[in-house]
């Protein structure tokens, strides 16, 4: 076995095959670099004028005429009002900033050299660290739906029927449409590292689009409606999910059409597996009259 | 950018406690740690409090906070360092293949070792400020240029030796160290430079990657593993994909292509993976149900 192994990795080495040596058709991972001090330039005003909007209501606290024993009763209650303080104003302060950064130079998508020369990457670098402080406090504070409010703040298309289930994401150019869900440690980048260099494009979720758990999602790529893609998988550069099929594997590819709930909202398919064979069978969903208006019929609208 | 919790992301260590006692060590480092800064509260308090004017006071309290968080960062790495020499001196830390029994004394200092590392790196990649991780890394041991961002991933924190500008994944485990078994494997792991550790990759203790090589997702490496520099890996164990051109000077247009032969594209990493002896009837949701050769067993 391991010489045909030997033989295949030789094989490889021989190819030289000139169209594809430059196709990216892996995906890689998204992190800041060459991290430098001064970050920090932009960290500690962030913090410090944060924590003065903080000290100031702490102030008001101590000098209040009110009785000590109600002060000390409603103590705790001000502490997570001074946390949540904290946090809205970092995001206002980073938002401020952001404003101030994208002035100078636009956020824009392509591919960049990971260089000190080329403004698209430091500029990358620099928005990266500024969400990175809020998004760092919030996935550190436990309210996980807030991440939603900070995803808006820097102008993500989101709203509360998504959520990002504890998955790393890129804080800009990804829009997400409505009763989207990410799975718990999945990696949503819009941005990935490739040898010297960055590569930027926007993702986009549709509606009821699907993510499994630790799944990762490249740049560029694009689910469509009622699309799943299943746990532990890959998409690679650009790819196009389509409408109402179930993904997996690495690189994602077509497993079947997705019949399970998504599409018919008022029917449900079963599958029981007995014995490695599978029984297929449709349940019909008691829904009431006033709320058909809700289920959504798509492909064919059958379901008469 | 956000830090999620499921995947365990920054620098830790093992948590094996080998024996309970470890504990007191631990949480008398935590203790003198956080003397200090109790000390420059006192300090501040002293220099800045006036009753009738609390200005001063408080504006420069935030900035002060930032300042005692940092400083504790650093006076955790300080007294960890120092546990760290004399623990040194009573048995040195080598490689090799271990029993994992708290008879062996190897395995015994390796568990007091990441004990004690517990507590400054998760200070220090408890502030979303990356710089604190490269100190802590390089103070505890890990040879590392402050270029490198290792943050993301989960890197163990001895036994390590990276080049410059390595990229290390989200969810990406780099170890110098495994448990298989009854055995504990300690064994270094070289990562030179320009590697680009792709998203949730594996890197097993003793793997050496070369120079300009880059990790697909999910691909993981053997223990003992040599990856060639100037490579693009693939898949579990790590086998070579293609030619890495990507550290070229290559014109931007060049790359702005996207993959336009999907079909192509499957097929080539269906290849690679029946090479590894996996057959097509596996990939192909197993339609013939035939007992598996002598080739899968293997």
């Amino acid at each position: 076995m391991n010489e045909k192994i030997e033989e295949e990795q030789k094989d490889i080495e021989k190819k030289e095959d000139d169209d594809n040596e430059f196709v990216i058709d892996f995906t890689t991972s998204s992190a800041i670099h060459r991290v430098s001090l001064k970050f920090l330039v932009v960290y500690i005003p962030i913090f410090w004028f944060s924590g003065l909007a903080v000290a100031t209501f702490w102030y008001g606290y101590t000098i209040s005429p009110v009785p000590w024993i109600i002060k000390l009763l409603f103590l705790p209650l001000i502490l997570l009002g001074f946390s949540f303080l904290f946090i809205f104003s970092c995001f206002f302060f980073s938002k401020l900033l952001l404003i101030f950064i994208n002035l100078i130079h636009e956020p824009k998508e392509g591919i960049f050299r990971t260089d000190k020369r080329d403004n698209d990457f430091e500029f990358w670098k620099i928005r990266t660290e500024i969400k990175k402080i809020t998004l760092w406090l919030i996935r550190n504070w436990p309210l996980p739906w807030i991440d939603v409010i900070a995803f808006r703040w820097f102008s993500i298309k989101m709203d509360f029927t998504s959520h990002l289930n504890d998955a790393w994401c890129d804080a800009e150019f990804i829009s997400f449409g409505k009763h989207v869900t990410v799975g718990q440690g999945a990696v949503v980048m819009s941005s990935m590292v490739v040898g010297n260099y960055l590569i930027i494009k926007k993702i986009r979720f549709d509606d009821y689009a699907l993510v499994g758990g630790q799944s990762t999602i490249a740049p560029g790529t694009h689910f469509g409606e009622d699309t799943v893609l299943g746990a532990v998988s890959t998409t690679t550069l650009n790819q196009e999910l389509e409408d109402g099929w179930i993904y997996s594997g690495i690189p994602a590819r077509k497993l079947k059409l997705n019949k399970y709930a998504e599409m018919r909202r008022d029917i449900i398919h079963k599958v029981d597996v007995d014995k490695e064979e599978k029984i297929e069978t449709e349940h019909e969903v008691n829904i009431d009259d006033d709320k058909k208006h809700l289920i959504k019929r798509k492909h064919g609208g059958d379901n008469k | 950018m956000s830090v999620p919790n499921s995947m365990r992301v920054g620098p830790f260590c093992a948590s094996v406690l080998a024996k309970k006692k470890y504990m007191i060590l631990y949480v008398f480092l935590i203790w003198i740690t956080l003397l200090p800064s109790i000390l420059e509260i006192w300090w501040y308090w002293q220099m800045l409090w006036n009753d009738i004017r609390p200005l001063h006071f408080y504006v420069f309290l935030p900035l002060f906070l930032f300042v005692i968080y940092v400083s504790t960062v650093f006076v955790a790495i300080f007294f960890t360092k120092i546990l760290l020499v004399i623990i040194s001196i009573f048995h040195k830390p080598r490689e090799g293949v271990f029993l994992r029994d708290i008879s062996d004394k190897d395995y015994r200092y390796w568990s007091l070792r990441n004990t004690l590392k517990k507590w400054p790196t998760w200070l220090a990649h408890k502030f979303p400020f990356p710089f604190l991780d490269n100190i802590c890394f390089k103070v505890l041991g890990v040879k590392t240029k402050f270029s490198n961002s290792l943050f993301e991933g989960w890197v163990d924190t001895e036994f390590m030796e990276f080049g410059k500008n390595v990229v290390v994944g989200q969810g990406a485990i780099v170890q110098s160290s495994v448990i298989i078994g009854n055995f504990l494997i300690i064994r270094k792991t070289v990562i030179e430079e320009n590697v680009r550790i792709g998203a949730h990759v594996i890197v097993m203790p003793g793997t050496h990657i070369g120079r300009n090589c880059i990790l697909n997702t999910w691909s993981s490496t053997m223990v003992g593993q040599e990856l060639e520099e100037g490579w693009i890996y693939n898949g579990g164990p790590a086998k070579k994909f293609k030619k890495n051109r990507f550290f070229e000077d290559i014109p931007i247009e060049k790359l702005t292509e996207t993959i336009g032969d999907m079909d192509g594209l499957l097929k080539k990493y269906d290849e690679q993976r029946e090479a590894r002896g996996v057959t097509k009837k596996r990939l192909l949701h197993r339609k013939d149900k035939e007992e598996p050769t002598t080739e899968e067993k293997e």
